[in-house]
């Protein structure tokens, strides 16, 4: 049931599933993502976003499918993928606490600097030159999601929205052609979920795709292009916002109740609490 | 039937364990009372200060031992009855009178934080009263040697301690005040000049300190131990002074923005050592062992302090690093009589440690960073097995390999004395200068290594491995190049330490000596530089002069782990960016919840 | 064959011995993810512990009689032992549970230092090897084999019927009991334990506990066994001891039991066959070590780990 991307394809997932030990997280989830466009990813909790992600970063290694990224299948290793350009974020924060917000920025270039260990050693002159093209990007980039004025402060010592926005630029300095944010939103006040929107579109504008997770359906149905619904490891419905709101199954697959109230509903978990189909002591593959 | 003594034994132990936890429980209540009691009552900062201080100046006059101990006279005329001789007062009994005069004249200063500067005044004074009065009560048998004994009298050591907790008491009477900020925009030549007599300062307080309690030679002498700390703890308090009202902290900014000329300096200010009082054969000698320690410890820092992996193996390289080059100096009894020049023989060490550095590392790749402990471990004792038992004759076992020429260049010896310009060298001292080259270099390694790309990747394994990978670390690689850099230091420095000792055995390379290295990065500070120079000096300099505690040596060096990753895992020298972070903070010990971030969020990579 | 059976029975009985210290480092590496350096170490000092309530607590008319002699050696070692385990626990690594990685694990070394050096330092003689007396239970089984006999001592096969018997109980504890399941509970999630109203502390703490009172039960048998200790016991079979548990998967209780013999054969096969003999005896446990690692890092009976982002 793919329904056909609007652009041309930069991530495609092909029948991916995973299985651990005997239960199925996902299975064949198939997914398009077209240039510059914002996919939305809902569910409900343990319905598998997470593991899919997982799956896309290379974090796991899905038991059937692949993923491409403009037609090259992407390797399992997350180090590789990142470097072949999908950054994502973590649904639980994950910045490097005791380093500043600069130097959080300045790890995502990683993959885009080349100096080797001899040049670490000497800092020579083109050394420098590459040390500080980063440090430009990475303020750049700070100032893009807002924190140039924080630059200096330990991550730790950051709001909790101020984290979620480091995250973003963290990611994005590994100039990926495609981010997946983890719910970028959870636990953010009505402002700051405004303010987070606003961002990923600005992100769309710098001609990044983008894939997000989030618990929050209005804020999904607002923000995206196109939105996927998994559900039990499946993948149940998906097309333009509109059409997904109103298809009888979703709202099934959400208790049985208008929208609204299944947002309400819905927020009152979060994923890995949750009783149902996340696996969490038979283990994986990894 | 006969009780077995274990009973008793027993019996009074538990005595002794309630008796002890009734004392600590009473000095907590107490504290608290005070500390309350005080804490509303702002206008008894003054009546406090002068009041310990007048304590203080009173301790300094009263004797401090009532008659000469076992081991002879108790330095610095302790014994000297009342107030016959205000001005002979020398040593600790004059660090106690500075003190007390300090403390009465600085509560009528105004615009200074009195409580933040008493209190390190006092803590300083407590140290100099414990030490000079519990050494007494030990060494001397009793408290007969401290208070009153046929028709002597003394209790100096009792009054100063009294003292010291008014003074400290002094900070709980009303807010600590907030460290003083001062102005870091200075011109150049004022900046240059303060660093130069700030370095120059600190250049003769070591020299005083190495050879405080000295004999002629530098070496020890019976009471070098306490006369020693005295030294230190009082240098401490006055430190701790000079931070309370903001000088240090500027001193740091102004260094920070003179880099260069700070770092000249300072290499100028260590090779002055030997011009100093302390330029003695005994303390070169010890000053190369601190900087061979200091240089393998920083390497280790790469390992430990920057990529978080805790290896406890280390010496291990060091040995690696020294038995190569001892093979390759010519000496008799090496395997191979090959004479290799000094400069190729240190690199061929460096290059040969550094990779079984990277074989030590390898399982990183698969194993987790736990687990990569006891692999370290295992590693260290598989090198010393293999020392020990003469594989290949390489390292002759049990006989170890002696003889190993001293280095040599242009015809100089490095192990003879010689003259500049009239003044006497002691012999040792091209050791020591090449090995402050050796030092410097190794920090600039560590200096440049972590302010660049790989660096950065490193810290950010120690913080999140997860998300270091995410970020497009190829983390493994990271970690083997970590431990393949560290092992390489601390071959360079081996192979240093070869020549010097001239005899090279396994037993120098053991599991000890992985803790000690281990213990002089954590307690200078994991992550910094001169953290692992202070911790290097402190974990060398302290069993020279304490001979008496030599056994003791490991079980403080296991407390001593224990109590700073409990109270202060920054080490003595917090990282910059923890520095930055406590700039603000009001106590000194800093409140573990905010030096404790997990590196994951609980149970997320489990 | 006779030498090959021999060893492979000293093998064992060694086997038996890790094993049991092996229980230690698993249970408390399976709850709260610390290798216990120090675990060792309170192995070693309740052997010192045994020897003195051998010596000092026990009069010496009763010296001789092992029916009482033994049962008093092993309540003074189990108490020494759990008591060190608890105050460790309370002091050193509990006020680190939310630290860095680290912190605990420096801890933890420090911990093993301080109690090996306290020991060597205030334990009469214990600078040295010290014996303990092998005033019962010295009964020897001499069985005959091509080639030769085997011999086995009574406290070896004590060893390893105690270790057996251990370690089946414990394994009924955990998956039975109201506590066992709190204690895997808190393994797995400490947080959603708690919200289930288990108490991760008092979890925690029981594991020391268990942990502890199996080194002291070891300490006795090993005291008996081999007759001598001295302050270097702890960290030799400390070493082989967590090797065995990582072997064997961290966690796991048959993997600990497994890793320990496995791990004893080895070492006895290692020094009798293998090049170097007993002085590289180490060396062959830790490539083994690596190898399983490196093939399987979760050890042989280990669940593996998984990565939750």
């Amino acid at each position: 049931m793919s329904a056909p991307a609007t652009k041309a394809p930069v991530l495609v997932a092909n029948e991916v599933s995973m299985v651990f030990g005997g239960l199925t997280a996902l299975s064949n989830v198939s997914l398009q993502l077209g240039e510059g466009q914002i996919l939305g990813l809902i569910g409900p909790n343990g319905a598998g976003k997470t593991t899919f992600f997982n799956c896309l970063t290379g974090l796991y290694t899905p038991t059937t499918g692949s993923v491409q990224l403009r037609g090259r299948v992407l390797p399992h290793d997350p180090a590789s993928v990142t470097v072949a350009g999908v950054a994502r974020t973590f649904q639980n924060i994950r910045l490097f606490p005791s380093m500043t917000s600069l130097e959080n920025v300045l790890v995502g270039r990683h993959a885009r600097m080349s100096q080797g260990p001899l040049a670490s050693l000497f800092h020579g002159p083109a050394y420098r030159r590459g040390e500080a093209d980063a440090r430009t990007r990475a303020l750049e980039l700070l100032e893009f999601v807002g924190l140039a004025k924080v630059h200096d402060e330990l991550a730790r010592n950051l709001p909790y929205g101020d984290q979620r926005r480091l995250e973003i630029a963290r990611a994005l300095a590994t100039d990926p052609s495609v981010l997946l944010l983890d719910e970028p939103t959870a636990g953010m006040n009505p402002q700051e979920t405004e303010a987070t929107r606003q961002l990923i579109f600005a992100i769309r504008e710098t001609g990044v795709a983008v894939v997000v997770i989030e618990h929050d359906t209005k804020f999904i149905f607002s923000l995206c292009d196109h939105v996927s619904v998994l559900v039990q490891g499946q993948l149940l419905v998906e097309g333009a916002p509109e059409v997904v709101r109103d298809d009888p199954r979703v709202i099934e697959a959400y208790l049985g109740k208008p929208p609204d109230e299944v947002e309400a509903e819905v927020r009152q978990y979060t994923e890995e609490a949750g009783p149902d189909t996340q696996v969490k002591d038979t283990g994986g593959n990894q | 039937m006969n009780i077995p003594p274990g009973w008793s034994w027993l019996g009074q132990f538990l005595l002794y364990v309630a008796a002890g936890l009734l004392v600590i429980w009473l000095l907590v209540t107490g504290y608290r009372a005070l500390a309350r009691f005080l804490g509303g009552r702002p206008g008894l900062v003054r009546p406090l200060a002068i009041a310990g201080g007048v304590l203080a100046v009173v301790g300094a006059l009263l004797p401090w031992v009532t008659f000469p101990l076992n081991d002879g006279p108790y330095p610095d005329l302790a014994t000297l009855q009342f107030f016959d001789a205000p001005f002979a007062v020398t040593g600790f009994r004059l660090f106690t009178l500075i003190t007390g005069v300090a403390a009465i004249a600085l509560s009528f200063v105004p615009r200074i934080p009195v409580r933040r500067v008493l209190r390190a005044l006092g803590l300083g004074l407590a140290g100099v009263a414990l030490v000079n009065t519990i050494f007494p009560l030990i060494d001397g048998g009793g408290f007969g040697a401290i208070t009153a004994a046929d028709g002597a009298f003394a209790f100096g050591g009792i009054v100063t301690l009294v003292a010291s907790l008014v003074l400290f008491f002094v900070s709980k009477a009303g807010d600590l005040e907030p460290l003083p900020r001062w102005n870091t925009k200075v011109p150049r030549l004022v900046a240059y000049a303060a660093l130069l007599v700030s370095f120059l300062v600190l250049l003769f307080a070591v020299a005083r300190l190495l050879n405080s309690g000295s004999d002629s030679g530098g070496g020890s002498t019976t009471y070098s131990g306490p006369i020693f700390l005295s030294l230190l703890v009082f240098f401490a308090g006055l430190f701790g002074a000079l931070h309370a009202i903001g000088f240090a902290g500027w001193l740091s900014a102004v260094s920070d923005d003179h880099k260069l000329f700070s770092v000249l300096v300072l290499l100028l200010a260590a090779l002055a050592l030997p011009f100093t009082e302390a330029g003695t054969d005994y303390w070169m000698t010890i000053a190369a062992n601190i900087g061979v320690y200091a240089a393998t410890a920083i390497g280790l820092n790469i390992v430990v302090g920057l990529a978080g992996l805790l290896d406890l193996g280390y010496v291990a390289f060091l040995g690696i690093g020294a038995f190569v080059a001892a093979n390759l100096s010519g000496a008799a009894a090496a395997e191979f009589h090959i004479h290799l020049p000094f400069v190729v023989a240190a690199l061929v060490s460096a290059t040969v440690a550094g990779v079984f550095g990277a074989i030590v590392g390898s399982p990183t790749l698969r194993v987790r960073g736990d687990y990569l402990a006891i692999v370290t471990l295992a590693f260290g004792e598989i090198f010393k097995k293999a020392a020990q038992n003469n594989i290949g004759g390489l390292t002759g076992g049990a006989n170890a390999i002696p003889g190993v020429p001293p280095i040599s260049w242009f015809g100089a010896s490095f192990d003879e004395s010689f003259t500049i310009g009239g003044v006497q060298l002691p012999s040792g001292v091209l050791y020591y200068v090449l090995i402050i080259v050796l030092v410097s270099v190794v920090m600039l390694v560590f200096a440049n290594l972590k302010n660049s790309r790989i660096g950065r990747a490193w810290i950010a394994i120690r913080e999140d491995e997860d998300a270091a990978r995410a970020m497009g670390i190829k983390t493994g690689q990271a970690k083997i190049l970590a431990f393949l850099i560290g092992a390489t230091l601390a071959g360079l420095a081996g192979s240093v330490f070869a020549h010097k000792t001239s005899t090279v055995a396994y037993d120098s390379f053991q599991f000890p000596e992985s803790v000690t290295l281990l213990a002089a990065v954590i307690l200078g500070g994991m992550g910094t530089i001169p953290g692992a120079v202070i911790g290097a000096s402190l974990l060398l300099i302290l069993p020279e002069k304490l001979r008496d505690f030599s056994d003791y040596r490991l079980l403080l060096f296991g407390l001593a782990l224990v109590l700073i990753m409990r109270f202060r895992p920054q080490g003595i020298v917090p990282d910059r960016h923890r520095r930055a972070e406590l700039a603000g903070e009001a106590e000194g010990g800093v409140p573990i919840e905010e030096l404790n971030v997990p590196d994951s969020p609980q149970g997320a990579t489990r | 064959m006779a030498t090959l059976l021999q060893q492979l029975t000293s093998g064992l009985v060694l086997g038996a011995l890790i094993a049991l210290i092996a229980l230690g480092y698993t249970m408390v590496y399976g709850i709260i993810q610390l290798i216990n350096f120090a675990h060792g170490e309170v192995f070693m000092v309740s052997v010192f512990g045994a020897l003195a309530t051998y010596k000092w607590f026990i009069p010496q008319s009763w010296q001789g009689t092992w029916q009482i002699a033994l049962p008093c050696m092993l309540v003074g070692a189990v108490l020494v032992a759990v008591v060190l385990a608890v105050l460790m626990e309370r002091f050193a690594y509990r006020p680190l549970r939310n630290a860095p990685r680290l912190a605990p694990l420096i801890t933890a070394l420090g911990v093993s230092v301080m109690l090996k050096e306290f020991v060597r330092n205030f334990f009469p003689g214990a600078t040295a090897a010290v014996s303990v007396p092998r005033a019962f239970v010295d009964k020897a089984i001499t069985f005959a084999v091509p080639g030769g006999t085997v011999v086995i001592q009574s406290t070896g096969i004590l060893l390893v019927v105690v270790s057996i018997i251990g370690a089946v109980l414990l394994q009924t504890y955990i998956t039975r009991s109201r506590m066992g399941r709190a204690m895997r509970a808190t393994a797995q999630d400490p947080d959603t334990a708690r919200l289930m109203g288990v108490d991760p502390n008092r979890t925690i703490v029981l594991t020391f506990v268990i942990g502890g009172a199996l080194a002291g039960l070891a300490a006795v048998l090993y005291g008996i066994h081999i007759n001598t200790v001295d302050t270097e016991a702890g960290f030799l079979n400390g070493i082989f001891a967590f090797t065995a548990a990582v072997l064997g998967g961290v966690g796991s209780i048959k993997g600990a039991v497994i890793g320990g013999f496995t791990i004893g054969v080895i070492k006895t096969m290692a020094g009798q066959y293998f090049p170097g003999g007993t002085e590289y005896d180490l060396v062959w446990i830790f490539v083994l070590l690596i190898v399983v690692l490196v093939f399987r890092p979760q050890g042989l009976f280990g669940e593996p780990e998984r990565v939750r982002a």
